[in-house]
């Protein structure tokens, strides 16, 4: 088990030392049962941070952030960042450093291995509660001798499930993990970050869950035409409201193709360049848009999403977007073995080519 | 009018309709949202509250104004006005029904807005009062609402478990009543008074106060230039959700959309915008007024907040929550009032 | 029937005077109301035009309400629908709905000293109310136009300038000069200063870019013009026009429908948003 006071600890020795100008975490918010993002400065703050089932983000968007920050300020303060980073976040960070957005002293990982479980998928807890709201989901301990014992390498902390208890009834339910649990924390390889300054928690190998790519692979069933008529429907819900993408923390380009205004003007921009920008894609929220719009964004992904699942869970209508990614990233791994941000070291997917890669057209 | 209506009638009263859209809460894809009531199917009012407001009835996020093209070198107009089919919505929660008078407002303000006007002439909006408070994130008390509100609903459903209570509020709905008044019954002492106590049942629940609405106005003028925006928006990604699923939220954008380039023929085209965007305030210049997500934030409060209680003397915020519930990343606008409040 | 206010009129292009080169460059346009159903304006009013397919863009009108005939855009090449202007030739139709905005309370100015101070494309929100005024001379008193460009070949409407020469005093100035220029050298703000107002009795009224408004507006106050005597036009980003689509808004007002005309004394209340 994670004990949250550890990470704590190490976060507020980073502060003290000086080592880092600030620490990304996560905190009790006032919004909901779930976690939000922090950013903590002083040794004080250390003391908020939280570690549970419900540390949803991934918090290697604020890295980009602060980069896009300290760019365009007069007084840029480059020292490097704390960041708590789960298995997936620390792959985020690794597809950072292999584009070299920063370099890896800019950052401290504090990883947190996920071990047996994950975190919740509000969307699933959303089902099993009929809309209601939890008021507080953590991890269950069954009897307390689980832990005092200490677990076997490859123990399921998830075979105890997750508490739920459901806003105006106070009662507390458990839920097996597998059944709340995101679909891609059962599909996880790596839930340890294999990316890091300092890890909590135990490496689990073997998962007892999902084999990898199980839900792209359950998708990919499904005909073409039905396919197609699902994410038609899909597509026909989008709201536009870019949660997806503002999200991701490999949506970093300061303008997107898919905008129809240039973003970056300055006083040398001509009327001509913003005048001629393309509309590739037109602010209606209507299907053939929103289908230009996720399907040009899972392709920018491919090889490079790492599957944190953010651009699914912000979703306000609930699309199932992260398996437009994963079946590219399912592609990358059986053609090319490749894994977005497991090895910084190796070129990124799209911009390496081999003498074994399978097609032929580029030969 | 108030009538009572046992649950197994509900059904035919919604039967009587036939000539209208209907709509209802139904929980498809993890989320609860309006969606059109074919005949003769059940409708569930067990919902919480739907993710998309009621606001899409009025103002749907795509409206076309007109199309244009041209006829000889010269550009012809042809507007394109709805002509809707009346429509009934089922199910609605008195803090939508309150959001949509702030919306009259916005869309009859010195220029009468057609296309507005022309789907809301058409709509009904049946209420159901909320028993107890759907998440902790209901603040509709604390804005001058309560979760039996009649502010904007034609009519008042309230559940009393084997049956509904239903008033009619409005012609409209007294109308649509009248025209399933076979499935209706007459209101006893006994049902007045387990209404009564229902409602006020409701009232009691806590929810997330706010304290003294026009001392927070004050407070927010102000803040203005107060470092605790850019603080606030640390961890805001800038997406649209807050202003998209709030059902007051009314901002738009105006594109030409063309079809074809040889012809020249396309549409002109309302689109829901946001004001989290960066370029829902950039100037072609580049220049940005609002150019970071401090200021975009405080602009967001601040026109439900201050703005419009200057403008119309009402907050343009109606306690639904869902901004704070959707929020990916935890802005809470109750927590902001209270940090602004305080400061 | 309520009148459709998102529906544009239709416009037709009879003339195009290219007022300044280069990469912002300024083009006049009068436009002729083709069906008749031309609207009256007051100054200091705008007008969204439509370019259809590109889409529309706020500008003021810099045509004097006095003249019927047609209406007057001054528009600098920037972005879209502004260069699709700039491509247009006469003849052409554009989409045209409007007035939209406050205006300049040119009456209660009557027996009044007026000093314009103009700067760039600044120069055509103001236009309307020097024409205006110089129309009804005799109902004010000294009236004075500063207007400041880049270079000679900079300034705008340099044909009416020599007209407005014979009722009005003019005080051109350049911030580059070339050989042979008589007028002053040096930008907007210290030409004011240089000729000094006096601001007993006087309206100021500036447009400009907002770097040179900041300060006409401090010298002006130096000058010891009171707020109250100061009035000058804001723009913001638009879309409607008509105070629905919540972009221009600086704090409750919308730019569109309370704007775009301010006295230093109104502005200086409002939030810097702008």
């Amino acid at each position: 088990m994670v004990n949250v006071e550890e990470i704590r600890d190490y976060a507020a020795g980073l502060l003290e030392k000086g080592e880092v100008k600030s620490v990304l975490g996560f905190r009790r918010g006032s919004a909901s049962a779930f976690a939000e993002p922090c950013t903590i400065t002083n040794v004080g703050e250390a003391a908020s941070l939280v570690w549970d089932p419900t540390c949803l983000n991934n918090l290697a968007l604020y890295l980009v952030k602060d980069r896009k920050q300290q760019a365009v300020s007069k007084t840029p303060d480059t020292r490097p960042v704390g960041i708590v980073a789960k298995g997936c976040d620390s792959r985020a960070i690794g597809v950072l450093l292999q584009e070299n957005y920063f370099k890896r002293e800019d950052v401290v990982v504090i990883g947190v291995s996920c071990e047996g479980t994950g975190v919740v998928d509000p969307r699933k807890l959303s089902a099993k509660l009929k809309g209601r709201t939890a008021s507080r989901v953590t991890f269950a301990v069954q009897g307390s001798t689980s832990v005092a014992g200490g677990r076997t390498p490859g123990a399921t902390d998830g075979a105890d499930g997750i508490n739920v208890s459901v806003y105006g009834d106070e009662t507390e339910t458990v839920i097996p993990a597998r059944e709340v649990l995101a679909d891609r924390c059962l599909e996880c390889r790596a839930a340890a970050p294999a990316l890091n300054d300092v890890v909590f928690g135990n490496t689990v190998e073997a998962r007892d869950f999902n084999e990898p790519f199980h839900a792209a692979k359950e998708a990919e069933r499904l005909s073409e035409d039905e396919r197609w008529a699902t994410w038609e429907r899909h597509f026909d819900r989008c709201l536009r409201c870019f949660a997806c993408r503002a999200v991701c923390p490999m949506c970093y380009c300061p303008e997107c193709v898919v905008d129809s205004t240039t973003f970056v003007v300055t006083l040398g921009t001509s009327a001509e360049e913003k005048a001629n920008r393309i509309r590739w894609c037109e602010r209606s929220a209507n299907t053939s848009e929103s289908a230009v719009y996720h399907l040009t964004r899972a392709i920018h992904l491919a090889g490079r999403c790492i599957d944190c699942g953010e651009c699914e869970r912000v979703c306000p209508v609930n699309i199932p977007l992260r398996l437009l990614n994963t079946k590219l990233e399912k592609e990358a791994f059986e053609m090319f073995e490749y894994q977005a941000g497991h090895d910084i070291e190796q070129a990124s997917l799209l911009s390496s080519f081999r003498d074994e890669d399978p097609n032929s057209f580029i030969r | 009018m108030e009538k009572i209506l046992r649950q197994e009638k509900l059904r035919e009263w919604v039967d009587t309709l036939d000539d209208c859209e209907v709509y209802a809460p139904a929980f498809a894809d993890s989320v609860w949202n309006f969606a059109r009531v074919e005949a003769g199917t059940d409708i569930d009012l067990s919902h919480t509250n739907t993710i998309g407001s009621v606001k899409a009835f009025t103002f749907p996020q795509r409206e076309v104004f007109f199309r244009f093209e041209k006829k000889d070198g010269v550009p012809v107009l042809t507007p394109t006005l709805p002509d809707p089919k009346p429509t009934v919505v089922f199910g609605v929660r008195p803090c939508d029904g309150r959001g949509m008078p702030r919306n009259d407002t916005v869309f009859n303000k010195e220029f009468e807005d057609p296309y507005y006007w022309a789907r809301r002439n058409k709509l009904t909006l049946v209420g159901l009062a909320c028993n107890q408070p759907h998440s902790p994130n209901c603040f509709c008390q604390s804005v001058g609402g309560s979760p039996h509100a009649e502010e904007g609903l034609d009519i008042l459903m309230t559940d009393l478990g084997d049956r509904f209570h239903v008033k009619g509020v409005t012609a409209k709905g007294v109308e649509a009543m009248e025209r399933g008044r076979d499935a209706f019954d007459a209101v006893s002492d006994a049902d007045q008074t387990e209404v009564d106590k229902v409602h006020e049942t409701s009232r009691s629940y806590p929810q997330r106060p706010i304290g003294d609405l026009d001392a927070i106005s004050e407070a927010l003028r102000e803040s203005f230039d107060s470092p605790l925006w850019a603080d606030m928006a640390q961890h805001c990604i800038g997406c649209g959700i807050c202003t998209f699923l709030c059902p007051t939220c009314h901002c738009f954008d105006i594109n030409d959309e063309v079809i074809s380039p040889t012809t020249g023929e396309g549409e002109r085209v309302r689109t829901w915008d946001n004001c989290q965007f960066p370029d829902f305030t950039m100037h072609t210049s580049g220049h940005n007024p609002r150019g970071d997500l401090g200021s975009r934030l405080r602009q967001r409060v601040n026109h439900k907040f201050l703005y419009f209680v200057e403008n119309h003397k009402t907050q343009q915020c109606t306690g639904c929550g869902r901004c704070i519930t959707e929020c990916p990343v935890g802005i809470d606008i109750v927590a902001v009032l209270e940090r602004v409040g305080q400061s | 029937m309520t009148d459709n206010i998102y529906l544009p009129k239709i416009g037709r292009i009879v003339g195009i005077d290219e007022e300044t080169q280069g990469a912002r460059a300024i083009k006049t346009f009068k436009v002729e109301f083709p069906n008749d159903d031309g609207f009256e304006h007051d100054c200091g009013q705008c007008a969204m035009l439509s370019m259809f397919g590109k889409g529309e863009s706020m500008i003021s009108i810099a045509s004097s309400p006095l003249v019927k005939e047609y209406k007057q855009f001054s528009i600098m090449k920037m972005g879209r629908v502004t260069s699709a202007f700039h491509a247009a030739k006469i003849g052409d139709f554009i989409g045209i709905r409007g007035p939209y905005g406050n205006q300049f309370p040119l009456d209660d100015w009557q027996g009044r000293d007026l000093v314009f101070i103009g700067g760039g494309v600044g120069l055509a929100p103001i236009w309307p109310v020097i024409q205006t005024a110089v129309a009804r001379r005799e109902e004010f008193g000294k009236i004075t136009v500063f207007y400041g460009a880049r270079t000679s070949s900079d300034i705008m409407y340099e044909a009416d300038f020599e007209r407005l020469k014979e009722s009005v005093e003019v005080q051109l100035s350049v911030d580059a000069p070339e050989e042979g220029w008589s007028g002053y050298t040096g930008f907007v703000p210290a030409n004011l200063m240089d000729k000094a107002p006096p601001p007993d009795n006087a309206i100021a009224i500036t447009c400009g870019p907002p770097i040179m408004i900041k300060f006409v507006i401090q010298n002006l106050q130096a000058l010891g013009f009171a707020d109250e005597q100061i009035y000058t036009t804001i723009e913001n980003k638009m879309k409607c026009g008509v105070g629905k689509c919540g972009r221009c808004n600086v704090g409750k007002d919308y730019v569109c429908v309370k704007g775009p005309v301010y006295s230093w004394a109104e502005l200086k209340r409002l939030p810097q948003e702008y």
